[in-house]
């Protein structure tokens, strides 16, 4: 079993103990679901918060701890699992909220694993725009792993179309 | 060995395609190499490249080395 998937069986793990309500794996690593795989150094885990009685902020303490106990090290905003940094994220955006709502169910070693679609991390990177970003988003383009109606309905939602007619301007105008 | 410079995209088009198809904890798997062959760069050289498109430029090997960061 790949460090990947340990970190994977741990946030399910995670998720069916009740610490989190739903989890779904975005950045690179959630790419690597659908494109090859390109070098990252940490494991980008979205999260929907379990709200706990009597408090309104959201803390990361209860994963903290959770984790923790089962041999997890905390070094700054990480978790480091099985090696690798986790770095949990609250859904800070409506087009985050409905990545996760829509997030997908891939087995990978008999194991399930959650997963943005391929179309919301598209429109998420396109969303954040570092260069990075852009990045991804042109692999996307160019694999044809994204639905087109689909990937354009989630940038009408989230009023994301100029920025993609300035994308597809910069750096698909005259890509075949 | 071609000097093509058509062929040799589509070549490395092709290869892409074919990484890309492969499954998912295969690629799970190649996640971890990568990371293994980054650590390592920026340990040896102390930063990685600028120009170079990457993921969140953590400055350690997470887990390992405590205390030992590399230099920026």
């Amino acid at each position: 079993m790949s460090s990947i998937s340990q970190v994977i069986a741990m946030i399910n793990r995670l998720e069916e103990d009740g610490v989190v309500e739903r989890y779904a794996i975005g950045g690179a690593v959630g790419a690597t679901f659908y494109l090859e795989p390109v070098s990252t150094l940490d494991v980008a885990i979205f999260v929907v918060f379990r709200p706990e009685a009597g408090k309104s902020l959201l803390s990361l303490q209860p994963i903290f701890d959770y984790l923790t106990a089962r041999g997890g090290v905390i070094e700054g905003e990480y978790v480091v699992i099985a090696g690798w940094p986790v770095q949990f994220l609250p859904a800070t955006s409506p087009l985050v909220e409905e990545a996760l709502a829509d997030a997908v169910t891939v087995q990978v070693e008999g194991m399930p694993a959650r997963v943005f679609t391929a179309e919301h991390l598209a429109a998420i990177a396109l969303q954040l725009g570092r260069p990075k970003d852009k990045a991804r988003l042109l692999l996307f383009v160019e694999s044809g792993e994204i639905g087109t109606d689909r990937f354009k309905a989630i940038l009408a939602r989230h009023g994301l179309d100029n920025r993609w007619q300035e994308f597809e301007r910069t750096f698909l105008s005259g890509a075949k | 060995m071609t000097f093509d410079l058509k062929r040799m995209i589509e070549s490395k088009i092709a290869l892409r395609r074919k990484l890309a198809g492969r499954p998912v904890a295969e690629k799970l798997a190649m996640l971890d190499a990568l990371r293994e062959r980054a650590v390592a760069l920026r340990e040896a050289t102390g930063h990685m490249p600028h120009s170079a498109v990457h993921e969140a430029p953590e400055k350690y090997r997470a887990g390992q080395n405590k205390g030992k960061r590399s230099k920026r």
